[in-house]
């Protein structure tokens, strides 16, 4: 029974799909528009097939999910210990919430074209976009769920005798958990445009490379054989994993928020 | 140490008082490490210029008169954007609040085209538009649209069954549901939306500059990129990150937390 509803819900969500992809095949050929302009629903397929035949689509999709996975990585190391240790002290926490905020305001794509020039065309400029999208916001975000955390909390597993380890893995992370997480989906949202357009500017191998190389070509099948990928992928990363995640933290420890 | 502990607690004081105050300390600490790292040149000047010859560049450039057209053209472009996701958005939103049928049929598409990002339009787009006005556009519309729309079904679906079911039995016609209850019970979640989306719109605004521009405030990022010209970036740097802040922090977020106030409880 529980399975034939989700089965319904499946088949509902894919309706529309369906309905846009058939509209597709049949008004695109019926109005003879120019496939330099919009490509044939077939033409999208073909491409699909032969790019996922000879590994250039897989190549480009692998790039893109590797920087944007160094660079996340990376950004998650430093920016989580260092809002936690801002967020203890309530005095600092307040002196420095503009400053992450103007940052985190700058986060992603205003750093593309310093960072090409610091680090040239390539890995590095990318990676650093990208963690800089997600570094700032997350820090940003751990301070302000550390600095949220009610005082009566703390001081009571203080006079429980927690010590200074058992207070940050037991009280100052799950607490912020809700909002590091919060914080991790917000970032990776814009760590994931910024390096679309990083890799349209600064590199030969990655999803937004590919779209921008079929534009000189006007290739627009290529075009909206990536346009596709991107949002199917983004989609997957966002509803398989971070929305479920940021569902389980909050139901699990946001309780700590409205204490 | 007492000296320290006086000076701070005349610093909490007045900033208190002047809460405009507190958003401009914390910079100075920061802009005199700058100073400091490139007065001792760790990094070579033509890599990391000072705040001194940034400063400088500015006065240059508005001088020329490059800088205020740019940051009108910049402006302009997102407040062109802005209006039409607004008044495509609001509408959309509600329809898909209200409807049942609405919501099924168009809550997917939403989702997808969501997922598909501004940016990946630009090719296409550049091929449809051409470089200019239309696709810088399109762009910010397709940015802003999306988060103002998700936040208008949720404001919309947010309302209380009973408030329909009151306003209907004192004998509200469809047009004052909407004017009346509709429209204010999700004002707050609009808001957030708009925020969020204007937040969106204006990294897209910088990339579309960047990548199809002929003007504006990530155009003069990417010329001064390739004639290798690290001032004028870190110039654009700062003017985004500050016009952006002043924009969402002393317009934005007042707006969103006095509607929250005036409208908010209905959300609860």
């Amino acid at each position: 029974m529980r399975l034939r509803s989700t089965l319904t819900s499946v088949l509902m969500f894919l309706a529309p799909f369906a309905v846009l992809l058939g509209l597709w095949a049949v008004l695109v050929p019926y109005f003879q528009v120019n496939p330099r302009l919009f490509p044939h629903l077939g033409a999208v397929v073909d491409a699909g097939i032969e790019a996922g035949r000879d590994g250039t689509l897989l190549a480009h999709v692998g790039a893109s999910l590797l920087r944007v996975m160094v660079g996340t990585a990376l950004a998650l190391l430093l920016a989580i210990p260092l809002g936690v240790a801002m967020g203890v002290s309530p005095a600092l926490s307040t002196f420095l919430t503009p400053l992450f905020r103007f940052f985190s305001v700058l986060a992603g794509i205003a750093w593309i074209p310093i960072a090409t020039l610091w680090f040239g065309y390539g890995f590095g400029a990318i990676t650093f976009v990208i963690f800089n999208a997600v570094f700032f916001i997350v820090t940003y975000n751990t301070l302000l769920g550390v600095a949220t955390i009610p005082k009566p909390l703390r001081n009571a597993a203080a006079s429980l005798g927690a010590g200074r380890w058992s207070m940050l893995t037991e009280v100052l992370l799950p607490g912020a958990l809700p909002n590091i997480v919060t914080g991790i989906r917000t970032g990776l949202g814009f760590a994931w445009r910024g390096l679309i357009a990083a890799e349209m500017i600064a590199t030969n191998v990655g999803l937004g490379y590919m779209l921008f190389v079929a534009r000189d070509f006007y290739r627009t099948e290529v075009i909206v054989l990536g346009m596709i990928v991107i949002g199917v992928l983004w989609l997957l990363i966002d509803r398989l994993l971070l929305a479920p995640l940021e569902r389980a933290t909050i139901e699990r420890w946001g309780m700590v928020q409205r204490a | 140490m007492t000296l320290l502990l006086k000076a701070w607690g005349a610093y909490v004081r007045v900033s208190s008082r002047w809460p405009a105050i507190a958003s401009i300390v914390p910079f100075i600490p920061v802009v005199a490490l700058w100073w400091a790292v490139t007065a001792l040149e760790i990094f070579p000047r033509v890599f990391l210029p000072g705040p001194a010859e940034v400063a400088r560049t500015f006065a240059d450039l508005v001088y020329k008169g490059i800088l205020p057209e740019y940051l009108a053209d910049s402006v302009v472009r997102l407040t062109v954007g802005a209006a039409w996701g607004i008044a495509l958005g609001i509408p959309l939103g509600i329809l898909i609040g209200l409807s049942k049928t609405a919501h099924r049929v168009l809550w997917p598409l939403l989702l997808f085209f969501q997922a598909i990002g501004d940016i990946a339009w630009l090719p296409i787009l550049v091929i449809w538009f051409g470089y200019g006005l239309t696709t810088m556009t399109l762009v910010i519309v397709y940015t802003v649209i999306f988060p103002i729309v998700l936040n208008t079904v949720l404001g919309v679906r947010s309302i209380p069954i009973n408030m329909h079911r009151a306003a209907l039995s004192l004998g509200a016609s469809r047009p004052r549901m909407l004017w009346e209850v509709v429209l204010p019970g999700a004002l707050p979640n609009i808001i957030t939306g708009l925020r969020n989306g204007l937040g969106y719109g204006w990294r897209a605004l910088i990339a579309a500059e960047i990548i199809v521009g002929t003007s504006g405030i990530g155009f003069l990022m990417f010329d001064a990129r390739r004639a290798g010209s690290v001032v004028e970036i870190l110039l654009g740097m700062v003017i985004l990150g500050m016009l952006w802040y002043i924009v969402d922090s002393w317009i934005l977020a007042p707006v969103e937390r006095a509607t929250g106030e005036r409208w908010g409880l209905v959300t609860r």
